[in-house]
């Protein structure tokens, strides 16, 4: 199991889906990362094949990225009965321990988004690890990376609040003038 | 240093022997077990469809991860007596007999496929698949074979069937009477056959096949009189415990036939403790003993005994059977009671449709689920939990969970229909519309009153429609 460091969950992937095309970049980008050889032209002849923790979902008109949201209080952690679904700290991602999942599948049951799925491939549950890997060497996550659009965006909960801010401030600004102009308008009728 | 013992390396032995070593540091804990390596059962069917090839894929509890637990492994090796008047159970390894002293046992045998009483069932060509070896057989038959006949009872055995056709075999499922009879309400089991017969998964239901014909090896099988050709027979018609150990040293049996235990998980005899697929288990609703042999009650279970075999005093009130599976791309949950299983503890159920039919087409969009059920038992003096939740079954095709944890929960938390339907979120149902559905189904929801049912459904209504005239 890898041995997670303290607060590697000060940021968070964001998914704007109002950018997503529904490219399937992420899927790809997330199968070939979670594959044993991570190149890609021989990833795609492995067995078990590699599998994606990303999925993008047709959801009406828009096409929405879903991936595992490590729950703050993650019922799969609490249903779990061998103790397989851990986070090593408050801080950390939910992780799998496949050496201890014994695919009961009561995660698959409690998740409330779906996430959780056992592959075709009969091993443990597997789920997103927010590519710890990666982020220990500071790189983002393999789907933000590839995601052409900016859909899926890693950041921190700070930056977060601070684009919000800003995006409310400008609004505020947008309404102001429009009612400035309206009245204006009104006055000279 | 308290030496603890534990007999069998599946998930409740395992699990057991962890929750030993964690609570008690400086204890000594030992699994004895005959297989070399412990295989997640979802492996099987993924091994037989040939998805994956090395079985080392789908090992659990490794000797690195016992390691880090502090746990010894004793293998391969096979307790053969315990002796529980001197504390001592004998193993036999490489042939010789050794003497393995203990203060606290765990038993976790676990259990034997369940094989029907048909003839000609010890053919070349019948098969278990409860171990490695069983499945690799499986594996090895269906080679050259073009049809296979799985008789089953529960998730496995449809998961194998499914394994199977994706071999490109003609599968036909025999059960005795439904599918998932033991889980699932006859129309959800109805509901699920057609929909298999129509994915290509040949049903043979009502009846057990009565003849597996053939020289030696298997030829054909017969199910109501019609002769069906195949070189394969799958059992999975579900498993009984194993207590040949247990029953050997006077340990108490239960009427299941499983070992008799208590909330603490503790056997007849003092210091041995039981759990997983040979033993009995508290269930939740009624906390009446039943047999449920399904792995993550085995877990929890082992994790109690383990616990009170090292010291503590852990008592459980019980625990909630649920599973979950996808089969052929429907997504199966059966949570707590079904009518069936609620009859052996002499539970009466009503059965409440959640309906969202009306729904999926009002909002054109695919239907939530295929159907959801809730059981709450029947009002009498008897009962002592009346009125509250005791099951819940879902088919959907797609974000079953979404739902399925919510009935979990009500479940879990034992709530009646109506904090239920309170507390339910229905992403696309309005709760006015579930409340008329649940009241209008052919049966009457009584923990409820249908008065107050409609009572509530009529203020939810009235609230919408204000909701509508102010916009």
């Amino acid at each position: 199991m890898t041995i997670i460091t303290e607060s590697k969950m000060d940021k968070v992937i964001v998914v704007n889906i109002e950018k997503c095309l529904g490219c399937k970049s992420c899927e790809l980008a997330c199968a070939l990362v979670h594959s044993k050889s991570k190149v890609f032209e021989e990833a795609i002849a492995e067995s078990p094949r590699p599998q994606r923790m990303v999925t993008v979902e047709a959801a009406g008109e828009f096409a929405v990225p879903i991936q595992c949201r490590h729950c703050e209080a993650a019922p799969c952690v609490a249903i779990c009965p061998t103790g397989a679904i851990q986070r090593q700290s408050e801080q950390a991602p939910v992780m799998v321990d496949e050496d201890l999942c014994i695919g009961c599948k009561l995660c698959m049951l409690i998740c409330p988004f779906g996430i959780l799925q056992i592959g075709p491939e009969g091993r443990a549950v597997i789920k997103c690890d927010m590519c710890l890997e990666r982020l220990e060497k500071d790189q983002e996550p393999a789907c933000v990376e590839a995601c052409p659009t900016g859909t899926l965006k890693l950041v921190s909960l700070k930056e977060i609040i601070k684009a919000r801010r800003t995006e409310a401030s400008k609004q505020l600004v947008k309404e102001t003038q429009s009612r400035k102009k309206t009245k204006s308008g009104k006055k000279r009728k | 240093m308290r030496k603890i013992v534990v007999i069998g390396g599946s998930a409740a032995g395992m699990m057991a022997a962890i929750a030993a070593a964690e609570e008690s540091t400086d204890a000594e804990v030992a699994v004895v077990t005959q297989e070399q390596t412990t295989y997640r059962r979802p492996g099987i069917p993924a091994l037989i469809a040939g998805y994956i090839t090395d079985p080392a894929d789908v090992r659990v509890f490794s000797p690195e991860t016992l390691a880090r637990h502090n746990v010894k492994l004793i293998c391969p090796a096979e307790a053969t007596n315990i002796d529980p008047q001197n504390k001592i159970i004998s193993i036999r390894r490489d042939n010789k007999q050794e003497q393995l002293p203990y203060d606290a046992a765990i038993i976790a045998t676990g259990g034997h496929p369940l094989i029907p009483p048909i003839t000609g069932s010890d053919k070349d060509g019948v098969c278990t698949f409860t171990t490695y070896e069983g499945a690799a057989e499986i594996v090895e038959k269906a080679k050259g074979a073009s049809c296979a006949v799985v008789i089953g009872a529960g998730f496995i055995a449809l998961e194998i069937a499914e394994a199977l056709m994706h071999k490109g075999l003609d599968v036909y499922f025999n059960v005795r009477s439904r599918i998932l009879r033991k889980l699932l309400e006859p129309d959800v089991s109805e509901f699920l056959s057609n929909n298999f017969d129509r994915k290509g998964l040949k049903m043979l239901t009502g009846e057990t096949i009565s003849e597996i014909g053939g020289k030696d090896r298997v030829e054909y099988v017969i199910h109501k009189g019609r002769e069906i050709a195949t070189n394969l027979v799958v059992m999975g018609a579900g498993t009984k415990p194993n207590v040949a150990l247990a029953a050997g040293c006077g340990i108490k049996l239960g009427p299941s036939g499983a070992i008799k235990v208590d909330n603490r998980m503790q056997t007849s005899i003092e210091d041995i403790y039981a759990a997983g697929d040979c033993a009995e288990s508290p269930d939740l609703g009624t906390g009446l003993f039943v047999y449920s042999p399904v792995g993550s009650i085995g877990a929890s279970a082992g994790k109690i005994a383990g616990r009170n075999a090292a010291g503590a005093i852990q008592k459980t009130k019980g625990f909630l059977r649920a599973q979950a599976d996808e089969i052929l791309g429907m997504q199966i949950y059966s949570i707590g009671h079904s009518s069936t299983t609620a009859k052996e503890v002499n539970l009466t159920v009503t059965i409440h449709d959640l309906n969202a039919d009306r729904l999926g087409r009002r909002s054109q969009t695919t239907k939530p689920f295929e159907i959801a059920k809730l059981l709450t038992p029947v009002l009498s003096c008897e009962s002592k939990n009346g009125g509250r939740i005791v099951g819940a079954q879902l088919v959907a095709k797609k974000y079953g969970s979404q739902f399925a944890r919510q009935l979990y929960g009500a479940v879990l938390n034992e709530l009646n229909m109506e904090q239920f339907l309170e507390q339910f979120n229905w992403p696309r149902i309005k709760l006015a519309e579930a409340l008329v559905d649940a009241t209008k189904s052919t049966v009457v929801v009584e923990s409820v009153g249908e008065g107050k049912a409609l009572a509530l459904a009529d203020t939810a209504s009235r609230k919408k429609i204000n909701q509508q005239s102010e916009e």
